[in-house]
């Protein structure tokens, strides 16, 4: 094994910022002293506290004509339930699969998917696991379990379908036919298109004409695998005469405030929302959320105790990445460059739209200027259907997986085509105008040179060409690029985040920066910031505490982690916050001096007159000698609303082939993200590395195996739905972090914990690729898969 | 026979518990744990053995508390996360590893006090192992962040660390010989 350590080396060398040191809470981590949503609602500390159950549809497609609970209800230690003939139920009205982490509430209709899919506890069941027909809350989550199943039902079984061929016909049974009564296909999330023509910019006819050749490539990605996250979604609710108490680990309590509200219309005031860290939730928590909160609402509304509902583990599978289908024709020519493409985009939305609609239609158009603005020339088709599987929702990296595995793909086979290492390639065709007009881009180029350099790829051999090892592998690389997602602009949508910063008399810090800490490390950066900004003070981030619970009463209003952008963002806001409490301490000291705050500075925490430095202040001794009330800062911002482009990142894969087995194993991996300014070193580069958990395991271990003759998940769990051990991790991952690009504000950075994986799965297939001279055009890379590319097996 | 009653030792202090006012015959060990004492820290996921969050020592061995009746631990001696500080060598390891190209040995943090148990579980065997000890050892355990490479860099930590004390004290003893 290659020994390689590469030492990330700042754009501007910062005390705190950007250093490699612990994350702030890694010994409360350590000790198992954080608390989860089941530590903080153990039923010692909820006297009285139920247990929620709700009835999963049995069948893909089959409503309930009949039902009766009546046995159920009379089952000792049963307090309540709820039937989908409710009227208060029924006059709740509809609701999304999917409001995402930026909207507001899920009415706001700006921000989130106009589709309104969903019942609260609908008499029909859309998939087999479709939380439907009946929930019970009891003494006991066994009690609950027993008495969904004393639940007598009639039902009447409908016609099922999985695939979007079976879903285009004609003759089809309509999923959705209050969205659409004639067929399953979902209106498009724009108005004004015609004929399904979502994009269209330049003339693609004329480039496929003017082409020295054209490339024609097909891809899929998706429905196979989910989040798989150790702690499942849950809440608690104690909704008793007009105030409601909620406990929940969505990572954002503000939200889940909006949306009860929204439904209960109970006042925002009345309703109390906290929540805390989440196992492993980055990118998770925007889908389906919606059904268990309400219902846990109602049951507790009628029980008069608080109740508690928590997915189990085969629950957990109840999204999966959305299944996207992308069919590309390209025209290009022979010096490596890409004139046009005539593309159409499917999605395969399961039951419910998770916005599977976004990674045919927006996500796009704003990957092809983002990516591709070279590319003067492109028509794009886009389709969304409804089908009886399990929803796709949103998993970490949304969208841009199944777009980067497509394009990647393609401009690989373009170097292959043309004879240019697609190094090359992907510096001619991708990038945008926005940061370096008329040139190359700086990031691109400088994220590709790197990783090069480090994997060694100029040892790289032909497709195929390789030396066989052990006489049965070949070895390949491959490499894939892609945007590094969220800078300010695209998170205009959050609106107002606030931070607080509190100066206790003895220099002591609490800060409020209040996100759930999903592991992204937006509370790391948070501290980290917030001691740069107040080195006027002398502040260490070791006398910084952040106060980490989401709370709706006591709090500030709490932001998503998500892709870590929270980390910039706070970060960003720090620079103003800590800039009025100087302002602050200079108009309290200088009331005491006698003197005008203009006439004043602050340094080594001793307030001095600018023009007599030797008439100083300490504010410490100030602050205990005067009154020892603290200072409280509050400081609200919102984004800065210019387009300043965004950088990328760079996957580079060395993968063997076992062409006996078909197994697939990587062997060497570089990760080089360039995110404009790094907030914690160490922070990123763990993101850099341990993302591949994710990135690697969705193509090469984890895969969904469905019984389509029911319609039934067949590995929901986690002993036969195989996520990567120890054992199975890559022994050598670099990371290289980068800062050419620039964004706005103080530090101008971007995101990059979700993406941390974005480029990997494309990156293998094309190392596959160079290894063996097989194009994998489905995400599973299961040996079966490899085997049959290789020799033409038959599934 | 069913006995009215057990007693476990956890984290140093034996406790006596009663049959159906303590535990249930059916309560799991993690149940118990958790809901009785309080540590929290004992983490509840996959309930199948998959997963290892819910990770204990029970006379020095690791065992996932989640997969034994409460009762199979009658008698013994039970380690959970909470009776280590910040003082043990394994735990300063996962917190102070983060140096360059190492990742950290967590990011949620939810899966880490069951891989610092079974840490514990292997350097009480081997104190010295080696990286495909190390790999085989924690393999019955998911951090879905992926922290995998930091996990690994922590017990090689803690190893080392351990086994310099222990050079140390032989030294010393040798020398006061």
């Amino acid at each position: 094994m290659k020994e390689r350590k590469q030492v990330y080396v700042p754009r501007e060398q910062k005390r705190y910022m950007g250093t490699y040191r612990p994350k702030i809470d890694a010994k409360e981590k350590t000790l198992g002293k954080t608390q989860y949503l089941d530590d903080i609602t153990l039923k010692g500390k909820l006297p009285g506290m139920l247990y929620a159950k709700i009835l999963e549809c049995p069948y893909p497609h089959a409503r309930v004509l009949k039902m009766n609970t009546e046995k159920a209800e009379a089952l000792p230690g049963v307090w309540a339930v709820l039937r989908c003939d409710d009227p208060e139920i029924r006059a709740l009205g509809r609701t999304t699969h999917c409001w995402t982490d930026i909207a507001i509430t899920p009415k706001d209709v700006d921000t989130v998917m106009r589709y309104w899919d969903r019942e609260f506890l609908p008499d029909t069941g859309l998939w087999v696991g479709d939380h439907m027909g009946v929930a019970v809350a009891a003494e006991t989550p066994e009690i609950a379990e027993e008495a969904l199943k004393l639940v007598e039902i009639k039902w009447e079984i409908l016609p099922a379908i999985y695939e979007m061929e079976e879903s285009k016909r004609k003759d089809a049974v309509i999923v959705h036919p209050e969205l659409n009564p004639n067929s399953n296909q979902l209106r498009h999330s724009e108005d004004g298109i015609v004929d399904d023509l979502y994009y269209n910019r330049g003339d693609v006819d004329k480039t496929m004409e003017e082409a020295d050749f054209v490339l024609e490539i097909d891809k899929t990605y998706g429905g196979v695998t989910t989040h798989g996250c150790l702690e499942y979604r849950g809440c608690v609710i104690d909704w008793r005469e007009d105030k409601m108490d909620v406990w929940t680990n969505h990572y954002m309590s503000d939200q889940t405030r909006m949306f009860l509200h929204d439904y209960t219309h109970v006042p925002l005031n009345k309703i109390r929302v906290r929540n805390g860290n989440s196992g492993a939730h980055m990118g998770k928590w925007n889908t389906g959320e919606d059904i268990f909160f309400m219902i846990t609402a109602y049951l507790s509304k009628r029980a008069g105790r608080p109740v508690r509902y928590k997915m189990t583990n085969h629950e957990e599978f109840h999204e999966t990445r959305n299944l996207n289908r992308y069919q590309v024709k390209a025209a290009c020519t022979k010096d490596g460059r890409i004139l046009g493409m005539d593309m159409i985009c499917e999605g395969n939305t399961g039951a419910y739209i998770g916005a599977c609609d976004h990674n045919v239609e927006f996500l796009v158009r704003e990957v092809l200027d983002r990516d591709f603005a070279p590319i003067k020339n492109i028509r794009m088709h886009s389709y969304t259907w409804f089908t009886d599987r399990a929803p796709g929702g949103v998993v970490r990296g949304i969208g841009n997986v199944q777009l980067c595995w497509t394009f990647m793909a393609l401009l690989d086979e373009l170097a292959e085509r043309t004879g240019i290492d697609v190094v090359e390639i992907l510096k001619i065709n991708c990038g945008n105008d926005v940061n370096w007009p008329g040139e190359r881009n700086h990031s691109i180029c400088k994220i590709l040179d790197q990783g090069a350099e480090l994997i060694g790829w100029e040892h790289r051999h032909k497709a195929g060409e390789g030396p066989l090892i052990d006489d049965c592998k070949k070895r390949g690389m491959g490499v894939a690029i892609w945007n590094q997602w969220h800078a300010e602009l695209n998170e205009l949508t959050r609106g107002f985040y606030e931070v607080s910063i509190r100066l206790n008399p003895d220099m002591s810090v609490i800060i409020q920066a209040p996100t759930s800490e999903t592991g992204a490390g937006g509370n790391s950066a948070a501290v980290l910031a917030c001691a740069e900004n107040l080195d006027y003070l002398n502040i260490k981030p070791e006398d910084i505490l952040w106060t980490p619970l989401g709370d709706t009463e006591l709090g500030l209003r709490d932001n998503a982690p998500t892709d870590s952008v929270i980390s910039f963002l706070y970060a960003e806001a720090m620079v103003e916050a800590a800039a009025k409490l100087k302002g602050e301490i200079l108009r309290r000291v200088g009331e005491y001096m006698e003197k005008k705050t203009e006439e004043l500075d602050i340094e080594d925490a001793y307030v001095y007159e600018i023009a007599n430095p030797s008439n100083r202040v300490g504010v410490e001794w100030f602050m205990l000698h005067t009154d020892c009330v603290p200072i409280h800062i509050h400081h609200a911002r919102h984004n800065v609303r210019e387009q300043a482009g965004l950088p990328f990142g760079a996957w580079f894969v060395e993968v063997e082939v076992d062409i006996e087995t078909g197994q697939v194993e990587v062997v060497d991996m570089v990760v080089v993200n360039d995110v404009g300014c790094v907030m914690h070193a160490s922070g990123a580069e763990s993101h850099q590395i341990s993302g591949q958990a994710m990135g690697i395991g969705e193509v090469l271990f984890e895969q969904l195996h469905y019984d389509w003759e029911t319609g039934t998940m067949l590995n929901n769990n986690y002993i036969d739905y195989k996520m990567m051990t120890m054992a199975d991790f890559p022994k050598q991952i670099t990371p290289v972090l980068v800062e050419e690009w620039k964004g706005l504000g103080r530090y101008g950075a971007a995101g990059m914990a979700e993406g941390a994986f974005t480029g990997t799965g494309a990156a293998i297939a094309n190392a596959i690729y160079n290894a063996v001279g097989i194009r994998m055009d489905d995400q599973a890379i299961t040996p079966i898969a490899v085997l049959n590319k290789l020799y033409g097996f038959q599934k | 026979m069913i006995k009215d009653g057990i007693q476990l030792k956890v984290n140093g202090r034996t406790y006596a518990l009663k049959k159906d006012r303590d535990y249930e015959e059916a309560d799991t060990l993690s149940k118990v744990l958790r809901e009785r004492f309080g540590l929290t820290g004992v983490r509840v996921s996959c309930e199948q053995g998959a997963c290892g969050a819910c990770t204990v020592l029970i006379d020095g061995k690791s065992a996932l508390s989640c997969m034994m009746l409460v009762t199979e631990a009658d008698g013994c001696d039970i380690l959970t996360i909470e009776g280590l500080d910040g003082s043990d060598p394994v735990v300063d390891a996962f917190v102070n590893t983060y140096g360059p190209g190492e990742g950290t040995a967590m990011q949620c943090g939810f899966c880490t006090p069951g891989f610092v148990m079974e840490a514990h579980s292997l350097l009480n065997e081997n104190p010295n192992p080696t990286d495909e000890e190390i790999t085989e050892a924690l393999s019955g355990h998911i951090c879905r962040c992926g922290c995998y490479h930091g996990i690994h860099k922590a017990v090689e930590k803690a190893a080392n660390h351990i086994c310099k004390c222990k050079e140390e004290a032989e030294a010393k003893e040798a020398a006061n010989e």
